[in-house]
């Protein structure tokens, strides 16, 4: 069930990470190329979750690295990454959102944008949740 | 000292309120008794059995089937499982990985890693890893 939760959030976050990859696309080329419109095939929008959901299952790689060395753990991000780039490539594919080399880049960066994203957003939590740790912590230390 | 004890019908209303100066060892040892049921748990050193007070336990972990009990300059063996000193240690101890149990009290202060797990520092300089997965359970035990 554990598994089935962080799937569910990470497809969340990922597809509210394409969704912003999206608009500041759109917002780059309103302002830079002039395009005023924003047309989208009919099946656009459900691709966007269900590419969320296919890229968060590949996370069961990294959810369990209990006893795991650093080198191994890091390993497995860079597999995890990989994986999420083939899926990211087919469903690009499958859903046309590129049709030639220079489109297929642009989708590349963006990627690669959002996996930083995440990854970052990930870090800022977890900071958070040190730093309240901490602050709980000083009232239940034993005086050593 | 005065003890005073008031009779009340809701078991989920138990409280014991202890004013005093300083926390003798007899006091800790009433703390103890109060909070977890038990003064300590029976351990072995070489051939020797002894009582190891709660209040001295860093952290218990099980390796190849055999439970040791760490204080701060010491290690013994124990007949109990984890699982069956997880029961017994409920309050200030927490499973922070699935091969062992912290006491919070001896945590100095804790550091987000990579990937969702924590480095926490101890009382006596050593460093253990809590599990991704078991740092909500440091959070819920100390009220976040």
């Amino acid at each position: 069930m554990n598994k089935c939760k962080i799937v569910f959030y990470q497809t969340l976050m990922i597809s509210t990470a394409i969704l912003v990859g999206l608009g500041i696309q759109e917002i780059i080329g309103y302002f830079r190329y002039g395009i005023e419109s924003f047309e989208i095939e009919w099946y656009i929008p459900i691709t966007i979750p269900l590419t969320a959901l296919l890229c968060s299952i590949p996370s069961i790689l990294i959810i369990d690295c209990e006893g795991l060395s650093k080198k191994r753990i890091i390993f497995r991000v860079i597999v995890h990454f990989i994986c999420l780039l083939m899926i990211v490539s087919g469903c690009g594919y499958l859903f046309k959102w590129y049709s030639n080399a220079d489109e297929y880049i642009v989708i590349l960066i963006e990627y690669v944008l959002i996996y930083a994203f995440v990854w970052l957003a990930s870090w800022w939590f977890e900071k958070k949740d040190e730093v309240k740790i901490n602050e709980a912590l000083k009232d239940l230390q034993d005086n050593e | 000292m005065q003890v005073e004890i008031n009779k009340i019908s809701e078991k989920k209303d138990e409280k014991a309120v202890i004013h005093i100066v300083t926390v003798t060892d007899e006091i800790q040892n009433a703390i103890d008794i109060l909070k977890n049921d038990c003064l300590g748990i029976p351990v072995t050193n070489d051939s020797e059995t002894l009582v190891c007070k709660l209040d001295k336990i860093y952290y218990v972990e099980s390796v190849d089937k055999h439970t040791y009990v760490y204080t701060k300059g010491n290690c013994y063996k124990t007949k109990y499982r984890l699982y069956e000193l997880e029961d017994m240690l409920s309050v200030d101890f927490f499973r922070c990985s699935k091969s062992m149990i912290l006491n919070i009290r001896k945590i100095k202060s804790v550091k987000a890693d990579f990937n969702g797990r924590m480095i926490a520092e101890l009382l006596n300089n050593e460093r253990i890893i809590i599990s991704r997965s078991y740092v909500k359970d440091l959070k819920r035990k100390l009220g976040l």
